[in-house]
């Protein structure tokens, strides 16, 4: 379908990240909000979860850190304690505040397979997840897609439409990415707030169709 | 990052927070007048900073990202001051307590005004 080249640069580079004690001080929610809500925007590297981030937040998007500790296979240690692993992985999140009571979490969620160790934590209450997908290189996107379906997490594909991105018939891509038939696949160019927020707004509302029939069992 | 002290040195080799309710996403607030707190309370620099910043209200992740401390540190930092009562917590929205219909509804009247 696409050739997978590791060496693409990441347009992931380009969003704009604010470090952490940047000269920008914290944007305060109101004190009239009661509780937030998330959803992920999750994909593998590169394939524009900041940019989508970016576009939809009404903060400069932040970054913090995780650290995820693994249990190491290794005998090289001469102390003779358990072997550990410790990975440091960035997620990238921004905020909507939706109204004075309710505001929206948006985090970037690595999509690789070595990340899942963090992914009980970072699901667990979302509304869904978004995950993006690089048509020039979908096969990135198989873990994610398959870790999304085993954990019953409500998703969408997001189609992120870069310049020379191929175009495909919906039953070919559906195909191609083996999704059953509820599973809505949507089109965005990451970068334009408009489209990414048509594609939020298409998603929720995706959402929000499925519990209305839940509800009518 | 906070210096050359590894992170969990920080919560006194603690990687859970005594509170598993905290999410990301919880929104944290710095009580404004906090409670006498007793003697065997010894918050360290990063407890101090923590009730420095959210003098109004930010999200667990927030606060990770502008003290610049990994998410399972700040947790269990959070958790801490939450058990002192030196902060309000709001949970995450509880699913249970609103029908998901109700608030995806809420969540999509919002994104649509925003549009």
């Amino acid at each position: 379908m696409a050739s997978a080249n590791s060496a693409e640069a990441a347009p992931e580079a380009a969003g704009s990240i604010e470090a952490a004690g940047s000269a920008d001080g914290p944007q305060y929610l109101p004190p009239s909000v009661q509780g937030a809500v998330k959803i992920l925007v999750t994909g593998p590297f590169g394939v524009g979860k900041t940019t989508l981030v970016g576009s939809l937040s009404e903060i400069t998007p932040l970054r913090t850190e995780e650290t995820m500790t693994t249990a190491s296979s290794g005998v090289d240690d001469l102390t003779g304690r358990t072997g550990k692993t410790t990975t440091t992985v960035a997620l990238d999140f921004g905020r909507i505040t939706l109204n004075p009571r309710l505001a929206l979490y948006l985090f970037g969620t690595p999509g690789q397979q070595r990340f899942w160790p963090l992914w009980d934590d970072l699901s667990r209450g979302a509304l869904g997840a978004i995950a993006m997908v690089d048509l020039r290189r979908p096969d990135e996107s198989f873990d994610v897609l398959g870790r999304l379906e085993e954990q019953r997490i409500p998703f969408a594909v997001a189609v992120n439409t870069f310049p020379d991105t191929p175009s495909y018939p919906e039953e070919e891509l559906r195909s191609a990415l083996d999704l059953l038939p509820d599973v809505p696949i949507l089109f965005c160019d990451a970068r334009d707030r408009r489209q990414s927020y048509d594609l939020l707004i298409d998603f929720v509302d995706h959402l929000h169709r499925n519990s209305i029939l839940e509800l009518q069992g | 990052m906070s210096g050359p002290v590894r992170p969990y040195v920080i919560t006194g080799g603690r990687s859970r927070s005594t509170r598993a309710e905290l999410a990301l996403e919880s929104l944290v607030s710095a009580l404004p007048e906090p409670p006498e707190l007793p003697d065997h309370a010894l918050l360290n620099r990063e407890h101090r900073r923590i009730l420095g910043l959210c003098h109004s209200l930010l999200s667990v992740a927030e606060v990770a990202a502008h003290l610049g401390l990994p998410l399972g540190v700040v947790k269990v930092l959070v958790g801490d001051l939450w058990d002192l009562g030196a902060v309000q917590v709001l949970p995450p929205v509880p699913q249970a307590e609103r029908l998901p219909a109700t608030l995806l509804e809420e969540v999509l009247v919002g994104l649509r005004q925003l549009r």
